[in-house]
Formats: structure tokens, C-alpha cells, sequence
């Protein structure tokens, strides 16, 4: 008998640009990306609604067709459908690689969209205690199994609010790492106002990479990045002087990290080039996390959105044909993982390599999640509580399973930011799947932009991707 | 040559891509040797008398030293070994590696 095939989980995408009629045709399992021919998808099209093909029964030319989608891993086995679903990562089995340190617990900015409450995620602003941060230091090296290299993020608040335990970090991982023959990455994400002689002078003997938040021309990010109190204005004035001074002492320039509130998303483009002239080695715009309801889009805020991303995205792509590089984070991190078709089966790394430890020593999911206590996951003294790890993510899983598993992007995303849907459905009330469509819209586009830079294999670009997937 | 139906774009497609070569090339192979056996026989383990994997015994035909776990127990197959009934019952623990340590019997 022979063997019967089925159709794997894949989509075709029209490709307006491309040469001859060629269409994209995605593997959803595999995040592969192939271009076909017309007649391709005419055979593709008439076959579509067999659930079980025989290969040989085909005609002849058809046939040959079908062979390369099997090829292609289209057309598979039909048993391979039968297949178990594989088993949810083990977070024990993953050595700690990256421990955020919310260092200060306390912010002199006053954010209108701030996620932490003001910096203290909750409570009285506090500071990390120097020797715990030192412990913190060891603790990631410590945890971090055969890795070569450890990451620690010096985070807030504003970490800059409290150095000696940022120095504390530094000075006990860098010691710890050297010990063990590993690498240390140190990154530092401020919001540029405290750049003192003190602070310069550690960065200056350290080697930090350095985020700074910076949310476009005066108006729109006067408008919520603030001081304190009634009296407490904008503070783009303060930040373009502490980033001069930065500049002045420092080789490599700061990345910036913009975030813009849902009625700012039709100046994207504009917000771009502004910070872009700054001096930033590179651009990432976030929008806001609707951590109360004034910031949750309207459909028209939300394609105004989409909108401002797709001008970027076609800029990428027009400075890519002349082989250039276009610094804007968003696009860059979606095709560098576009050109390996890398695929995951959890949203982020959040509790599978991936910690933040509060200013009181307890370990969280993520940055975003820290002081919400059910995504408290262990503490320094106690270790990291693997079995909390695994519960919380089947929590976050749970909602979604059935839509992502219908999903032809759930390989690229797996089901989008802990953060951002615990405050849509936790603390909003809203029904899981409210950034479905833009997400899967955005890996749209990079698959059409990704599509267009490949017709020039020996572009550098594809090249500067492929190092960038590779970190 | 086969025009390109489908062509590969990202690192992933190209990486399905040849697999699906090496796999077609073996199939041809297979195509022109019909019949080509795949592992030992159904019923004769003859394929005992050799070993290509890289361990015991390392790489070549030790039929005999096989033979003494192979047969042992209730194995149907009657080949030389150790009496493991009455006078070598514990033939594997003295012995590990048969073909390192089967004089540890002195059985002959």
C-alpha cells in the first residue's frame, strides 16, 4: 500500500512586489519560508481539501508538484499529524542565563504609562541592598549550568537612583565569571538624567550596554515622561544634555527605547528620525501596555499603528536593496529571526533562563511581573522554584491554547508578552487574543520585507541578520 | 536538471531543502538495488558475527563472544556458551567484556 500525505499547517501570502505572479508560501511548524511559482499554487489550490493523498494516483505533472511540497515538508506523512504534541519545556532543565535586578525600587520620573507603579512596583519606593545585589551577582553565575555567557540587567525603576549596588553587581559577576571561565554582559536600561561623574566614571571602567528611554521630539515626549508633582515638567531638556555628556565620555553610543501612548501612534516615522538624530546606535518603539484602560487603543489608533511600523518597515527595506541598514530595532529583531526561521514553543524567555529579582531578594517571571506575587518564583535563599515557573506558565498558556494552536504564527510567537496579557485579562477584564491580529499583521510585513531581501543573496544585510540571529 | 519548483528564502527552507535531497538521493539508490536488506535477518542474527558500532565488540566479527549474552537464558538458539545452569551461573559478572575476560571462566 502506498503511503498517504496530508497537509501540513502552512499559509500562502500574495507577494505584491515580487517577480512573475510568485507567491510566499509559509510552513507554520517550521517558520519556513519558499517562493512559488503560479502554477504551484494552482496545484496547491485544487488539492487543498484532500485529507489523504496518494502520490502515485496523481497525473504526472501534478505529481511532480506535490513531490516538492512534500519536499518542502507542506505535504507530510500522514501519521506525522498523529504525532504527540511535544512536552512542555521543562524550566528545570534550563540554566539561568539572564537575572534582571530591579536595583532601585524607586524612580525620580513620573511616567504617565509606567507598568511599575511609579518605579516601586507596588509598595513605598526602596533600593536594593549593595550585599544582596552582590549575592544576586553570584547567584546567576551560580545558577547558570554550562553557559558561556551570563547576562545581568542592572533595571528599575531607575537603576542610576542607586550605584552602589549597581557597583556591587558588576564588581561581584564580573569576579564570579572570571572564576568560572564564563563572560559577563552587563546591561544598563536609564532614563538618562542621572549620568553624575560617579555614574560615568563605572560605566567608563565597565563594560554596559546602555538603553535609553527616550520617547521622540519635546512635545511627545514631554507629554509623559515627567518629574513628579504638579510642578514637575518634561524631561526631554534634561536627557539631551545627560546624553552630550554621555556622548562625550563614552565610545560606543546608547540604544534608544522609545514608548509611545496609543494617541502618539500616528508620528511614528516622524518620532523615529527625531531620536535616530540623536545619536542612538539604534531605535526600538514600544506601544504603551494598557495598564489602565485611557491606554488602550481604538481600532483607528491601532492601524495608525500598524500604519507608522509599515512606512519603517519599507524604508528598512529601501536602504536594505542599497545594502545599508536601517537601525530600527523592531524590524531588525523580526527578520534577523525570519532568516533562520527560528522557531519557539514559549512566548519569551520568562522563567526558562530568565529571572528578575526584587529589591527584597524574591525572584519573578520577568522585569514586568516583578511584586505581582502570583508569578513569584523562589528567592535568593530558597532557589528558584521550578515547579511555580511551570504552573505559571500553563496559567498563561491556558487562555490561548486552543487559538494559538489554529494559529499559522504560533512558532513566531507562541502566544505574545506574560506581561501584556496578564494586564489585558487579569487586571483589564479583557478576553485573551486582543493583539492576535496586529501580530500576526507585523509578521506579515517582515515576511513580505524578508521575502524582497532574499532575491539578492549576496546582500550584507542578509548577512548582518543572520549575525544578529545568531546574538 | 530539475527546474525549481519551489524555491527556498530563509535559512529554515534551505535547511528542509537539502534535507529532502539526501533523503531523495537515498531513495534512488534503494530504487536502483532492489531488494537492498536493511539491518540483519529476521531469523538468523547472523549480523551478530560483526559490529560497525564504535563499542563492544569494537568493530569486527567476535561470533562466539556474542553468542555467550545473545544465547544465554532462555534463548532458543543453540550456540556455544557457558553453561550458566549448574557451573557458570554468574558467567556475566565474572566476565563483563567477554571478549576481554572469557579465560576468567576456565571452562574448557
Amino acid at each position: 500500500m502506498s503511503d498517504t500525505y496530508s497537509w501540513a499547517d502552512h499559509r500562502v501570502f500574495a507577494a505584491p512586489a515580487a517577480p512573475d505572479g510568485r507567491a510566499l508560501l509559509f510552513g507554520a511548524d517550521h517558520a519556513s519560508l519558499f517562493a512559488i511559482d503560479r502554477a504551484t499554487q494552482e496545484v496547491l489550490d485544487r488539492w487543498r481539501t484532500r485529507e489523504a493523498i496518494v502520490l502515485d494516483d496523481a497525473p504526472a505533472p501534478e505529481r511532480e508538484v506535490l513531490e516538492a511540497l512534500r519536499d518542502a515538508q507542506v505535504l507530510v506523512p500522514s501519521a506525522w499529524l498523529r504525532r504527540p504534541a511535544p512536552e512542555a519545556i521543562d524550566p528545570a532543565a534550563i540554566p539561568l542565563g539572564t537575572l534582571v535586578l530591579e536595583a532601585a525600587q524607586a524612580c525620580n520620573l513620573r511616567c504617565t504609562y509606567c507598568y511599575a507603579g511609579g518605579g516601586s512596583y507596588g509598595g513605598a519606593a526602596r533600593l536594593m541592598d549593595p550585599e544582596l545585589a552582590r549575592r544576586a551577582a553570584r547567584f546567576l553565575v551560580d545558577a547558570s549550568g554550562d553557559r558561556e555567557s551570563v547576562t545581568l540587567v542592572l533595571f528599575g525603576g531607575e537603576p542610576l537612583l542607586n550605584l552602589p549596588a549597581l557597583k556591587a553587581a558588576v564588581l561581584e559577576g564580573e569576579a564570579a565569571a572570571r572564576a568560572r571561565g564564563k563572560q559577563l554582559v552587563v546591561s544598563l536600561t536609564t532614563n538618562g538624567t542621572r549620568f553624575t561623574p560617579e555614574v560615568l566614571a563605572f560605566l567608563r571602567e565597565h563594560p554596559v550596554a546602555i538603553s535609553v528611554s527616550i520617547d521622540g521630539p519635546p512635545d511627545l515626549h514631554d507629554a509623559n515622561r515627567r518629574y513628579p508633582g504638579a510642578r514637575g515638567g518634561g524631561t526631554y531638556a534634561d536627557i539631551v544634555a545627560g546624553l552630550k555628556v554621555l556622548r562625550a565620555h563614552l565610545p560606543r553610543p546608547p540604544a534608544a527605547r522609545v514608548t509611545l501612548t496609543p494617541d502618539q501612534w500616528g508620528r511614528i516615522p516622524e518620532v523615529f528620525d527625531h531620536v535616530r538624530g540623536l545619536g542612538f546606535v539604534e531605535v526600538g518603539i514600544a506601544p504603551a501596555s494598557p495598564v489602565n484602560a485611557a491606554l488602550l487603543p481604538t481600532p483607528a489608533q491601532e492601524e495608525a499603528l500598524f500604519a507608522g511600523f509599515g512606512e519603517l518597515a519599507g524604508r528598512f527595506a529601501d536602504e536594505a536593496a542599497a545594502g545599508r541598514v536601517l537601525p530600527f530595532s523592531n524590524v531588525l529583531d523580526l527578520l534577523a529571526r525570519l532568516h533562520l526561521g527560528k522557531v519557539k514553543d514559549a512566548p519569551c524567555g520568562a522563567g526558562l533562563g530568565y529571572l528578575a529579582l526584587d529589591a527584597e531578594g524574591s525572584l519573578f517571571l520577568c522585569h514586568r511581573l516583578a511584586g505581582v506575587e502570583r508569578f513569584r518564583v523562589g528567592d535568593l535563599d530558597a532557589g528558584i522554584d521550578h515547579a511555580g515557573i511551570r504552573a505559571s506558565l500553563a496559567e498563561q498558556a491556558a487562555p490561548r491554547r486552543a487559538a494559538c494552536s489554529a494559529c499559522w504564527a504560533r512558532k513566531l510567537c507562541a502566544g505574545g508578552c506574560h506581561h501584556d496579557n496578564h494586564v489585558r485579562e487579569s487586571e483589564l477584564g479583557l478576553p485573551p487574543g486582543g493583539s492576535c491580529d496586529f501580530i500576526r499583521r507585523w509578521l506579515e510585513l517582515g515576511l513580505q520585507v524578508y521575502a524582497g531581501l532574499s532575491r539578492d543573496p549576496g546582500n550584507p544585510v542578509l548577512a548582518f541578520l543572520g549575525r544578529r540571529a545568531d546574538g | 536538471m530539475k527546474k525549481k519548483i519551489i524555491e527556498a528564502l530563509n535559512e529554515k527552507a534551505k535547511a528542509i531543502d537539502r534535507l529532502a535531497e539526501g533523503e531523495r538521493k537515498t531513495a534512488e539508490a534503494l530504487g536502483k538495488l532492489p531488494g537492498m536488506p536493511q539491518g540483519c535477518t529476521t531469523i538468523f542474527d547472523t549480523g551478530w558475527e560483526t559490529n560497525p558500532r564504535p563499542t563492544y565488540p569494537i568493530g569486527n566479527c567476535q561470533a562466539s563472544a556474542r553468542d555467550f549474552h545473545g544465547c544465554a537464558g532462555d534463548c532458543w538458539w543453540p550456540a556455544q556458551m557457558p553453561d550458566g545452569l549448574t557451573n557458570h551461573q554468574d558467567f556475566d559478572v565474572a566476565c563483563p567484556n567477554v571478549a576481554r575476560d572469557w579465560r576468567n571462566l576456565k571452562y574448557d
